[in-house]
């Protein structure tokens, strides 16, 4: 067997060095390839070093644990099984229990170290199951799904978007648009004729958006339903989204491919 | 000099001079029944009642209507109040006769042989009488004016004691939160094996910063030293956990050490600085806390390098501690405290308090 690979999401120093040390003593065999200290290193890091276990502490700078994770699950390609994820936490605000399924495990800080021997024995028994490990990715998904943030649906609807297009304000009724994309820090409201861009996140523009109408497919991405011509899945599973009015085609991420299911 | 504006006022302006009219009439009759049977003059007690009535209301109406429109339930300046006495009383010694003299049907030169004749002594009496009544006005003012004050001062009072309660349930609920207290504690359980004597300075800091914080609401008073070093504490905990992230500088200058200030100022505005601004950015940045006296007032100011009022991350209840920090310098010096929150450049955020010594 492979080594196995853990890679450590940390910010604070000494608890990423206590955390190392604590496995190290506890599972000598276990190659720490990484420790990184914000979310968006995480998930570069991740991607790029395949680890089998995921330390992921939740409050980070850049990115949350949940974050990060989330986007981990959307752009991992399927030749290397999901790493195991363990969240790490002070406080147990987000009801980790509910993670016990997905997640390989949580864990609290300070965590003693038979709780950390004890997610050390849990690890080892999921990393044997072969059928286990291609299903975790399916897990966390599902999980990722039911737990992601449940913003609740602000009572003012947006009728008409108001974007800055040179010295104008270009005025776009909503029903217009046919999606929303996030770029750096705003997002491009896109219609058949124009692209404009508005200084907000998807997080605070989405609760303002009819949940009927429009869709999220995407981390980065809301789509007009009445827009979508067809959804085409190649033979990698990739799902994408044909378009009326748009040449262009929009990913569908795995974590909303279940929107897209035959009636 | 102008009183302040009591608590309200108890009665309507209308109503008011109404009740002033009704209690003249009192005094009126009063004057009337010792202009007849004391002074003894002729004429007859209907007479005298009329004329001492249509006077009396007159000057009521003339000087209690005019301070009421000019100036409302406000306590008028006192010279031009004078003022306006000196030019009512004459006025209304002169029309109050030529009203009474209609009303009874008798000819206005007739009416001062009729009470008498010796103008100077009816005009002391008047004149008395008039100081008398108007004393009476003025000192039924100042009462209302002192027990409104009175119970404005002990509004203001209770307010602030709210305020203070409401500041340190705020600081056990928000400040004193799961993530920093259990933060800190894995920070010193690694530190432990790691770095005894840092450790033991960090539970040091720790045991500072929860005695001052949980503590800070029962004293009304404290000096700036004492707040700098709960400050250098909170900052010193940050620091051992942000590590290379942080840093951070208190400028506090000697000569102004010993100055009181009311606790729990500073604090929830460092505290938010690290919270919504430095925290949650990548590369951390700097925090620096002031003090400076700049004539007659202190200026307090937190400048961060964070994420700044707009990028910071919006779930997170911003605002507690600011509106509750606005709060509580409405409600200690009124309008004589500033407060302001401005962006720094190129990041972060500059919060500025100013309060007089």
């Amino acid at each position: 067997m492979n080594m196995i690979r853990a890679l450590i999401a940390e910010d604070e120093p000494i608890l990423a060095h206590t955390l190392l040390q604590t496995l190290q003593r506890l599972w000598p065999d276990l190659q720490v390839c990484g420790v990184v200290e914000n979310g968006i290193a995480a998930v570069q890091e991740a991607l790029a070093q395949r680890p089998d276990v995921l330390f992921l502490d939740i409050k980070m700078p850049g990115k949350t644990g949940l974050d990060a994770a989330q986007e981990l699950a959307e752009d991992w390609t399927e030749d290397v099984p999901f790493p195991l994820v363990v969240f790490v936490t002070a406080y147990d605000e987000y009801a980790l229990q509910a993670f016990e399924q997905a997640a390989a495990d949580y864990v609290l800080k300070p965590a003693t170290e038979a709780r950390l021997s004890k997610t050390v024995e849990r690890l080892k028994a999921r990393l044997s199951q072969h059928t286990e490990r291609n299903a975790e990715l399916e897990r966390i998904v599902g999980q990722l799904r039911s737990l992601m943030p449940h913003v609740p649906a602000s009572s003012e609807r947006l009728g008409i978007i108001r974007a800055a297009v040179g010295n104008q304000i270009r005025m776009i009724p909503v029903a217009e648009v046919i999606y929303f994309e996030a770029t750096d820090k705003y997002v491009n409201v896109v219609t058949a004729e124009s692209e404009s861009l508005i200084r907000t996140s998807l997080k605070e523009l989405i609760p303002q958006l009819d949940p009927d109408t429009f869709w999220q497919v995407h981390r980065g991405t809301v789509v007009n339903v009445n827009c979508i011509q067809a959804a085409l899945r190649d033979e990698s599973g990739k799902l994408t989204l044909k378009l009326h009015g748009r040449p262009e085609s929009l990913a569908v991420s795995r974590v909303f491919a279940h929107l897209f299911k035959q009636m | 000099m102008i009183y302040p504006t009591p608590a309200g006022p108890r009665y309507s302006r209308l109503r008011r001079f109404t009740l002033d009219i009704a209690i003249t009439q009192v005094f009126n009759l009063i004057i009337a029944i010792l202009i007849t049977y004391v002074v003894r003059r002729h004429g007859g007690f209907f007479v005298n009642l009329v004329i001492s009535m249509c006077i009396g209301t007159l000057a009521t109406a003339f000087i209690d209507g005019g301070r009421l429109i000019m100036w409302g339930e406000q306590k008028p300046p006192k010279w031009k109040f004078v003022l306006l006495i000196i030019v009512s009383l004459p006025a209304a010694q002169f029309l109050g006769k030529a009203l009474a003299a209609i009303m009874l049907g008798i000819p206005v030169e007739d009416m001062s042989e009729m009470r008498g004749g010796n103008a100077t002594a009816m005009l002391i009496g008047a004149a008395v009488c008039s100081m008398f009544i108007i004393w009476f006005f003025w000192s039924r003012e100042h009462i209302e004016y002192l027990r409104a004050e009175a119970e404005a001062e002990k509004a203001r009072a209770a307010s602030i004691e709210k305020q203070a309660l409401q500041a340190q349930l705020q600081m056990l609920q928000a400040q004193i939160e799961p993530h920093m207290l259990f933060n800190t504690l894995a920070n010193l359980k690694g530190l432990i094996d790691v770095d005894p004597p840092l450790a033991q300075r960090m539970l040091d800091q720790l045991i500072h910063y929860l005695r001052a914080t949980l503590c800070a609401s029962r004293s009304q008073i404290t000096t700036l030293e004492q707040e700098f070093s709960l400050l250098e504490s909170y900052l010193g905990l940050m620091k051992v956990r942000m590590g290379q992230r942080l840093s951070y500088t208190l400028e506090l200058p000697d000569h102004l050490r010993h100055l009181s200030v009311p606790p729990m100022l500073l604090q929830p505005l460092v505290e938010n600085a690290i919270k919504h601004g430095l925290e949650p950015r990548v590369e951390g940045g700097m925090i620096t806390v002031r003090a400076e006296r700049n004539g007659t007032r202190l200026t307090l100011t937190v400048c961060d390098t964070g994420l700044g009022l707009d990028n910071a991350p919006p779930s997170t209840g911003t605002g507690v501690g600011v509106s509750n920090v606005r709060e509580r310098l409405q409600a200690l010096y009124g309008t004589g405290a500033e407060f302001s929150l401005n962006p720094n450049t190129p990041s972060g955020v500059i919060a500025e308090l100013a309060i007089p010594l």
